[in-house]
């Protein structure tokens, strides 16, 4: 429906940059994900999009138009808030009817829209009723159903089930992944919570301090972040990070670590300074009873269980703690003499905060 | 090194005494919950007892009787004599139709004139001179009326005042706005409207300020035209506090003396005397304590039924939304 380009976008609100010099295309007809910890400035990006933040410099195209001086009602864009956005004293057919009087419909072709509308959001028994008589969640519907009615180019959704009950959450998010499905709208959705953004996004925009960190599938953002950041902030709990000292010898980086059965090295890594980051997930970490070809032993310290029945463990390794994530096995107790791995190819290494794209290797 | 450990020791049994009386009083206090509630409404009852429901009960009680100031004879009760008299006076009922009038038009005025002046304040952060044009605005309500009265009254006086020197600059004229009978009731209307108007923008302000900013914006990418965005968005969430200000007004309105007193005093004749102004006269100009206190219940009466069908009014439509 409509390519959404930024470029050098920024926001200042006096000292504070909201927004830094970003530069970003959103993907035409996909959903796209502002993902990032509160007070990243992905709201505000958002806003600014929708044309309710008057930008402090750069551009924003659509479909390769400059819209930076267009205000919102002109954009042909549709927002949904994060508290529910309703009119008051009108049912929910009316409300969603509202914004439709100006675009020159029959009320035949009105009352299609939104019946179609309705049934599509799961809203079509409440349709008759009043606004005030609905909880919070059928409202954010109602807002939804509402936006999505007026068929715009561009849907803009900002964090629209923090203020939902649980219950609820869980409903709008099956809701809304069969609702994409059925979308052919640019759609940017504003979250803090991961789960959303990898439930719903074709691509997702890690932000952080007003920066985009990565911007990549969801899949590959978890699997391969380029950041330290991207990989603390993806994931229940985030990657476990080792910091190794690094040497040259031969042409190749060395680890030297009694994190390693044997020697870990960097064939083509040409500079490191020092020291290495090495990451890698806690469900990636292989744990046993019995002895692993690779594995270290180790002690488990703490164990607990997670949502979804996976335990979470607290494994030291000489002087450094981890956490891993393993099924449901029996026989697995607070333990001194567990062995625990960690695979190589599951291994991101950092170098000064950012992805070294090589792969670890033992040394032959 | 002793003298310091006694004086800790006894620092430590005094606080340790004064946390045993804290604890006695909390647990007396917590066994007795609706005790404690009684004592801490005692003060707030007992003005509420001696300055509104003792002199409300009097008033009542003498409305009943036929008492003046300056007889000799002491009070003397006549039944609903005081009341049939003042219903079947065609001067009272004249000072209350100008005080309804004086009523509608006044607070209708400040509140069409306030809500417009509202809205052209609101959000206007950027608008030049705001704060100065806002302070400006609000000057009139913080003087005193009969400050206000006066500085008003020369301005309107027909040989010194401001007033009648521009008048008669650009038109020749001079008008009596406070000595003619017909230019009176409405030049204190006028300062009344100047005095009260900025309590409405206040209101309004208010009202606005609670419109939620995510709605406001909403209708703005909903592209709702500007009367759809008064009904739907901005109504709802401001009328209460609106419609508390006409309340407000209405009240203070219907007890208006003090500013026209200073002014014309209820004249001339009895051109601009509104009911409190009569009222006034009838208890500390005629000294008739009886009638006086049977006109005054009359008021009261009115300004609750006034205010009462206001208030059903709203609350009805408030069910139908």
């Amino acid at each position: 429906m409509a390519i959404i380009r930024i470029e050098k976008l920024r926001k200042e609100f006096k000292e504070v940059v909201a927004v830094n010099d970003l530069t970003l295309d959103f993907e035409d007809s996909k959903i796209t994900c502002l993902l990032g910890p509160s007070g990243c400035g992905k709201t505000t990006l958002l806003r600014m999009i929708a044309g309710l933040e008057k930008m402090t410099s750069g551009n924003i195209y659509f479909n390769d138009i400059k819209i930076n001086d267009l205000p919102p009602r002109k954009r042909n864009v549709g927002m949904v808030f994060q508290y529910p956005v309703v009119y008051r004293g009108i049912d929910v057919y009316h409300n969603i009817e509202l914004p439709l009087l100006k675009e020159g419909l029959s009320s035949k072709e009105r009352k299609k829209r939104i019946y179609d509308v309705a049934e599509m959001v799961g809203i079509e028994n409440s349709l008759k009723k009043n606004i005030n008589q609905l909880d919070n969640a059928t409202k954010q519907f109602v807002a939804v159903a509402r936006e999505i009615a007026r068929q715009p180019e561009i849907l803009l959704f900002d964090e629209p089930i923090t203020n939902v009950d649980a219950n609820s959450k869980l409903q709008f998010k099956h809701a809304f992944k069969e609702l994409t499905k059925q979308l052919k709208q640019t759609i940017i959705y504003v979250t803090h919570d991961q789960t959303e953004a990898m439930s719903f996004a074709d691509k997702i925009a890690l932000m952080n301090d007003g920066k985009i960190i990565q911007y990549d599938s969801p899949r590959k953002l978890y699997n391969e972040p380029e950041t330290t950041f991207g990989g603390w902030f993806l994931g229940n709990p985030g990657m476990n990070f080792i910091t190794q000292p690094c040497q040259k010898e031969d042409g190749q980086f060395k680890i030297k670590s009694d994190q390693f059965a044997r020697t870990v090295i960097l064939k083509k890594r040409r500079n490191i300074k020092g020291k290495v980051k090495i990451g890698i997930r806690p469900e990636y970490i292989k744990v046993s009873n019995e002895k692993l070809p690779y594995g270290i032993k180790s002690e488990i310290k703490r164990k607990s269980i997670t949502i979804g029945g996976q335990y979470l463990l607290t494994i030291q390794r000489g002087d450094i703690i981890v956490k891993a994530k393993i099924p449901h096995k029996k026989g697995l107790g607070l333990s001194k003499n567990i062995w625990v791995e960690f695979p190589l190819d599951r291994i991101t290494v950092f170098d000064n905060g950012n992805r070294i794209k090589e792969k670890l290797q033992y040394r032959e | 090194m002793y003298s310091k450990k006694k004086n800790e020791q006894e620092r430590n049994t005094k606080t340790n005494s004064i946390n045993k009386i804290a604890l006695r009083i909390k647990n007396h206090f917590q066994k007795n919950e609706m005790k404690f509630a009684w004592y801490l409404l005692i003060p707030v009852l007992s003005f509420f007892l001696i300055l509104n429901v003792i002199p409300t009960l009097w008033m009542i009680g003498l409305s009943f009787y036929k008492y003046s100031l300056i007889s000799a004879a002491g009070p003397k009760f006549v039944g609903i004599k005081n009341f049939i008299d003042i219903l079947s006076n065609n001067v009272i009922w004249n000072s209350f139709s100008k005080t309804f009038l004086f009523v509608l038009m006044g607070v209708g005025i400040q509140t069409i004139l306030g809500i417009l002046l509202g809205f052209l304040f609101w959000n206007s952060d950027r608008l030049p001179g705001r704060r100065f044009a806002l302070t400006f605005l609000f000057t009139p309500m913080i003087i005193a009326p009969v400050a206000a009265g006066t500085y008003f009254k020369l301005i309107y006086d027909p040989t010194l005042g401001i007033g009648n020197y521009f008048i008669k600059s650009f038109f020749g004229l001079v008008v009596n706005f406070l000595g003619d009978a017909s230019y009176a009731f409405f030049s204190v209307l006028l300062v009344d409207i100047w005095m009260w108007t900025p309590f409405m923008i206040l209101m309004t302000l208010a009202a606005l300020g609670s419109v939620p900013e995510a709605e406001l914006e909403a209708a703005e990418v909903d592209n709702l035209p500007w009367l759809k965005r008064l009904r739907y968005v901005i109504l709802p969430h401001s009328k209460f506090i609106i419609m508390l200000g006409i309340l407000l007004r209405t009240i203070e309105s219907f007890k208006t003396m003090d500013l026209i007193y200073t002014m014309t005093s209820g004249g001339p004749g009895n051109a601009t005397e509104l009911i409190a102004i009569k009222l006034f006269r009838e208890a500390f100009a005629s000294f008739n304590m009886g009638e006086s206190a049977a006109l005054a219940l009359i008021t009261l009466l009115s300004a609750i039924a006034f205010t009462s069908i206001y208030l059903f009014i709203l609350q009805y439509k408030e069910k139908k939304v």
